[in-house]
C-alpha cells in the first residue's frame, strides 16, 4: 500500500493529535496575533455606545455549561462594556443551567466596577419554556419573574421598580449556544420591537446573518473571535484574545489536512 | 373521544393564539397572558414527568443487573446528590452545589463540547476532496472562510475580502432559500396540526 | 435673554399661528386602550431659542385645569419628538402640556387634549401577515381538499428517505439495533413533530422486522409523545409485544450530557443505522462522526441549515430543508399530507416571484414594494 493510499484511511487519531497540539501549543506559547474588528460586532459596540447611562439591558444565559469556555470571554467583555457605560443589567436565564453561570458572571463583573445588585443589576433567575417566557415578559416582567434569583420579590427591588415590559428596556443581549435568538427576534423583536442582540459560539454564526441584514437584530458578536474583538473595541485584552491564537493556529491544522487530503487523492487517481 | 378531545383543544388553542396575533384588546392580551402561564406550568410538570422516567428507567437497569448497570446508578445518585447539596446548602456563589457545578459539570461539559473541534478536522479531512467540480467549490470555499476568518488570513485584505463575500453572498442567498423553505414547511405542519390533519403526534388511533 | 423672552411673547400673541409651538395628543392606534402618542413640534420653542434647554418636562392630567403629574422627561435631541403613555385607562380623558422652568424663565407648551384611549379590535398595522396567511391556508386546505377527494399527486423521489428501508434491512440483517434521535427540540417545534411522523413509520418497519430500536431523548415531552408515537407503529405492525418503553427514555435536557450519553450509547451497543430527525445544534458532529466511527449508516434531517451542513459531511443521506417535513407526507403516503406539501410548493413559486419583482422595484430605487412587508 502507497503512503497515498495509507492516507486515505489514516486513524483518526494521527489528526486528533495534531489538532491539539494546534490548540495546546499557542495556549503555552503566547504568539499574539492580530485581531481586526467586524463590522456585525462594531455595530453593537456602537448601539451600546450609543446608550444614555442609567438604560436598561436585558442579558439572557441562553447557553449550557458546555460552551462556557467560548462563551465567558463574550459575556465578561459585554458586560464590562455595560458597567463601564454605566448602564444597567437585567440578568436572566433560558437554560438551566444559565442560572449558575449568569448569576456568577453578572456579579463578579458588576463588583469590578463597583455595582450595586438590585440598584445597578439584577439577576431574576431561569424560566422553562423559552417561547412563553419571552411572550410573557412583553406583558410583565414582574408576571414572569414574582421574584428575582434570591426569591426576592422584584417590586422590592429599587431598579425594577419603574420596569414593566419591553417598552422600558432599550435591548436584548442573548448569550447563546443554539438558534434561542431566533426566538428573541420572532417574538420579543417581531411583537414587541425590542432591539436584540446574540452573542454565538462560533458554530451558529452564519444562522444570524439574514436576521442582521434584514435589521432584525442589532448585530452579533461570534466565537471566541468575536469576543476578541469586542475586548480590542473595549480597550481590555482578556481570555479571548489568548483563545484567538489557538483557535488560528487550530484552523491552519485543519486546513494542513485538508490540503494533505487532496494531495493524496490526486496521487491516488494519477497512480491508477 | 380519546383522540378527538386532543385533536379539538389543539384546534381551539391553535386558533386562539393566531387569532390573539391580530386583536390587540384587553379579553384578547388577558387570554394570550393566562396561555402563556399555562404553557410553562405545564413545562413544569413536564420536567417532573421527566425525572421519575428517569429515575424509573435507572433503577430498573440496576435492579435486572443490566450491562453498564454501574453508570446507572452513577446517574441516579448524581441526580440525588445535587438535589441534596441544593436543598440543605443552598445555591449560593459559594456553596457545594456551585462548587460541583462549577469544578465538575462544566468541565466536564466544556470537554465533550472540545470534542467538536477534533471531529471537524476528521470530517474535513475525509469530507473536503475535490472529486468533481461542485467539490472543489466547497473546498475552496471551506478553505477561504477558514484561512480568512482566522487572524492571520483576517488580517490580509484578499483573503478576508474573499471569505466575507462568500459569507454574505452565495452563502447567505443558499440559507435564505433554506430558510425559506423550512418557514413554509414549519408553516404546513402548524396547519396540519392546528387542522387535525396531522395525528401522528398523538400516538393510539 | 428676559427682553427676547418677553418680544417673542408678545409676537406670539399678536401672531399665533406663526409662532405656536404645537403638542399633540392622539389616541395609539392598534392596542388594548391603555396608550396614548404624545408628538411635538422640534425643540426648542421660539421663545427659548436662545437658551436651547436640553430637556423638558411632559405632564398629565385627568382634568385641564387639575393637578399635572410628571409623565417623562423629554430631551430636546429626541428625533422621534414622540412618547408613548402607557397604562392609561381605557375611556378617562387625557391632557398633556410639556414646561420647562428655570430660575430666569418659565415656560409651558399648549395643553393638549383631552383624547382618551380607545380599545381596539383589530391590529390594521398587521393587514399583511393576515393576508399571507389567508393565501397560506388556502393553497394548503385546497391541496388538503384535493387529497381528500383522492387525486393522485406527484411527490419527487427523496433519496435519504428511499434509503430508509435499506438501512433498516441492513441493521436486521446485522442483527443490530437502529438508534433515533430527534435532537434537542421541544415538542412544539415543527422540526419535533415531523420526527415523531417519521419515528412513527420507522417504528412499524422496525416491527416487522424484529429489529430494536433505541431513542434516548432529550425533552421530557419529547420522550412521552415518542413512546405513544413508537408504540402506535408496533401495533399498526401488528408487533405490539415487540415494543420495548424502556428503549425509548429521556437521558437529560443538557446539551453536552445528552451528546456524551448518545455517543457512550453508540459506543456500547453499536447500533447498525443512525437516524437524525429533528432540531440540532453544536452536538450534531459529535453524534454523526461517532456514528461514523462505527460504521452505522447514518440518514439525518433537521430545520437547522448549520447542522446540515454538519450532516452533509458525517452522514450517508441528508434531507434538506423542508424535505425533513415532507418526510411524513412522502413515507405515510396519506394524501392529505401530500397535499400540505403541494401547496407549500406553489407558495414558493409565488414567493419567488415576490422576490424576482421586488429586486426590479428595488434596483429602480422603489421603497414602497418593501414597505408591504413591514409589520407593527
Amino acid at each position: 500500500m502507497s503512503i497515498w493510499e495509507k492516507a486515505k484511511t489514516i486513524d483518526r487519531r494521527i489528526i486528533f493529535l495534531f489538532m491539539f497540539l494546534g490548540v495546546a501549543l499557542p495556549l503555552l506559547i503566547r504568539i499574539g496575533l492580530p485581531v481586526s474588528v467586524t463590522n456585525d460586532v462594531k455595530k453593537v459596540y456602537d448601539y451600546i455606545e450609543g446608550l444614555e447611562p442609567g438604560s436598561i439591558v436585558l442579558v439572557s444565559y441562553d447557553h449550557d455549561t458546555g460552551t462556557l469556555p467560548e462563551m465567558l470571554p463574550m459575556s465578561d467583555a459585554i458586560l464590562r462594556h455595560l458597567f463601564r457605560n454605566n448602564i444597567k443589567v437585567i440578568g436572566m436565564a433560558l437554560r438551566a443551567e444559565g442560572t449558575g453561570i449568569g448569576r456568577q458572571n453578572i456579579r463578579r463583573s458588576g463588583a469590578e466596577f463597583g455595582k450595586i445588585e438590585g440598584e445597578d443589576f439584577v439577576f431574576l433567575g431561569f424560566r422553562p419554556e423559552i417561547t412563553a417566557a419571552i411572550l410573557g415578559l412583553g406583558t410583565s416582567f414582574e408576571r414572569v419573574f414574582p421574584k428575582d434569583d434570591e426569591g426576592i420579590p422584584i417590586r422590592e427591588l429599587p431598579m425594577m421598580k419603574d420596569i414593566n415590559n419591553y417598552g422600558d428596556i432599550e435591548m436584548v443581549i442573548s448569550i447563546t449556544d443554539d438558534d434561542t435568538p431566533v426566538y428573541w427576534v420572532n417574538y420579543a423583536n417581531a411583537r414587541f420591537k425590542v432591539k436584540v442582540v446574540a452573542g454565538l459560539t462560533a458554530v451558529m454564526a452564519t444562522t444570524f446573518f439574514p436576521f442582521i441584514d434584514s435589521g432584525q437584530m442589532v448585530g452579533m458578536v461570534a466565537g471566541l473571535k468575536g469576543a476578541a474583538e469586542y475586548e480590542k473595541l473595549i480597550e481590555k485584552r482578556g481570555r479571548a484574545g489568548r483563545g484567538m491564537d489557538a483557535q488560528s493556529i487550530a484552523h491552519l491544522v485543519m486546513i494542513g489536512f485538508i490540503i494533505i487530503g487532496n494531495i493524496a487523492f490526486i496521487m491516488r487517481k494519477r497512480g491508477k | 373521544m380519546r383522540r378527538s378531545f386532543p385533536i379539538l383543544v389543539c384546534f381551539g388553542f391553535g386558533t386562539i393564539m393566531l387569532a390573539q396575533f391580530f386583536i390587540p384588546s384587553k379579553l384578547s392580551t388577558g387570554a394570550y397572558n393566562e396561555i402563556t402561564n399555562w404553557v410553562q406550568i405545564i413545562y413544569a410538570f413536564a420536567l417532573i414527568v421527566g425525572v421519575v422516567g428517569l429515575i424509573r428507567y435507572h433503577l430498573s437497569r440496576v435492579s435486572r443487573r443490566q450491562g453498564g448497570w454501574f453508570f446507572n446508578l452513577v446517574t441516579v445518585s448524581s441526580l440525588f446528590m445535587m438535589a441534596f447539596l441544593g436543598f440543605v446548602w443552598g445555591r449560593g456563589d459559594h456553596s457545594p452545589f456551585m462548587w460541583v457545578f462549577n469544578n465538575m459539570m462544566a468541565p466536564m461539559q466544556a470537554t465533550v463540547f472540545s470534542l467538536l473541534a477534533f471531529f471537524v478536522a476528521s470530517a474535513a479531512y475525509r469530507g473536503f476532496v475535490a472529486r468533481n467540480i461542485e467539490a472543489f467549490l466547497l473546498l475552496f470555499s471551506a478553505v477561504m472562510i477558514m484561512f480568512g476568518i482566522a487572524s492571520i488570513g483576517n488580517s490580509i485584505p484578499p483573503f478576508s475580502d474573499i471569505a466575507n463575500w462568500i459569507l454574505m453572498n452565495p452563502s447567505m442567498t443558499a440559507r435564505r432559500g433554506i430558510f425559506i423553505g423550512v418557514g413554509l414547511g414549519t408553516i404546513a405542519v402548524s396547519l396540519r396540526v392546528i387542522l387535525g390533519v396531522e395525528r401522528t403526534y398523538l400516538g393510539k388511533e | 435673554m428676559k427682553c427676547f423672552f418677553l418680544i417673542t411673547s408678545f409676537l406670539t400673541f399678536l401672531f399665533p399661528q406663526a409662532f405656536a409651538f404645537e403638542l399633540n395628543v392622539s389616541d395609539q392606534p392598534n392596542d388594548d386602550g391603555t396608550r396614548l402618542a404624545i408628538r411635538w413640534d422640534p425643540l426648542p420653542p421660539d421663545e427659548l431659542r436662545p437658551i436651547d434647554p436640553e430637556s423638558y418636562l411632559l405632564l398629565r392630567s385627568e382634568e385641564s385645569d387639575g393637578e399635572y403629574i410628571q409623565v417623562d422627561i423629554v430631551s430636546s435631541l429626541d428625533p422621534s419628538r414622540e412618547k408613548i403613555d402607557e397604562k392609561l385607562t381605557e375611556g378617562q380623558p387625557y391632557f398633556y402640556k410639556l414646561v420647562y422652568s428655570d430660575s430666569a424663565i418659565s415656560w409651558e407648551s399648549n395643553v393638549a387634549g383631552p383624547v382618551a384611549p380607545e380599545e381596539n379590535w383589530y391590529n390594521t398595522a398587521r393587514t399583511n401577515v393576515l393576508i399571507g396567511i389567508i393565501i397560506t391556508a388556502a393553497f394548503v386546505g385546497w391541496f388538503i381538499i384535493l387529497g381528500k377527494k383522492g387525486k393522485s399527486l406527484y411527490l419527487r423521489p427523496i433519496a435519504g428517505l428511499n434509503a430508509m428501508d435499506e438501512a433498516i434491512g441492513r441493521a436486521t440483517e446485522m442483527g443490530k439495533p437502529i438508534l433515533y434521535s430527534s435532537g434537542r427540540g421541544k415538542m412544539e417545534r415543527p422540526a419535533s413533530i415531523a420526527s415523531m411522523n417519521i419515528l412513527g413509520s420507522v417504528a412499524e418497519k422496525v416491527a416487522s422486522y424484529g429489529t430494536p430500536l433505541i431513542f434516548p431523548n432529550n425533552d421530557p415531552v419529547v420522550t412521552a409523545v415518542a413512546q405513544e408515537v413508537a408504540r402506535e407503529g408496533y401495533t399498526k405492525a401488528g408487533h405490539v409485544d415487540r415494543y420495548d418503553p424502556d428503549n425509548i427514555y429521556f437521558v437529560t435536557d443538557s446539551q453536552f450530557g445528552y451528546a456524551a450519553a448518545v455517543d457512550g450509547i453508540m459506543i456500547r451497543e453499536r447500533p447498525a443505522t443512525n437516524l437524525f430527525f429533528g432540531t440540532f445544534e453544536a452536538e450534531s458532529l459529535i453524534l454523526a462522526e461517532t456514528g461514523n466511527s462505527i460504521g452505522a449508516i447514518q440518514i439525518a434531517g433537521t430545520d437547522s441549515s448549520i447542522q446540515m451542513a454538519f450532516f452533509i459531511v458525517a452522514c450517508d443521506f441528508v434531507l434538506i430543508g423542508e424535505e425533513l417535513f415532507a418526510a411524513s407526507g412522502y413515507l405515510s403516503g396519506d394524501p392529505q399530507v401530500v397535499g400540505t406539501l403541494k401547496g407549500s410548493d406553489y407558495l414558493k413559486v409565488i414567493i419567488i416571484i415576490l422576490i424576482l419583482f421586488g429586486a426590479v422595484v428595488g434596483l429602480l430605487n422603489q421603497e414602497w414594494f418593501v414597505n408591504l412587508f413591514l409589520t407593527a
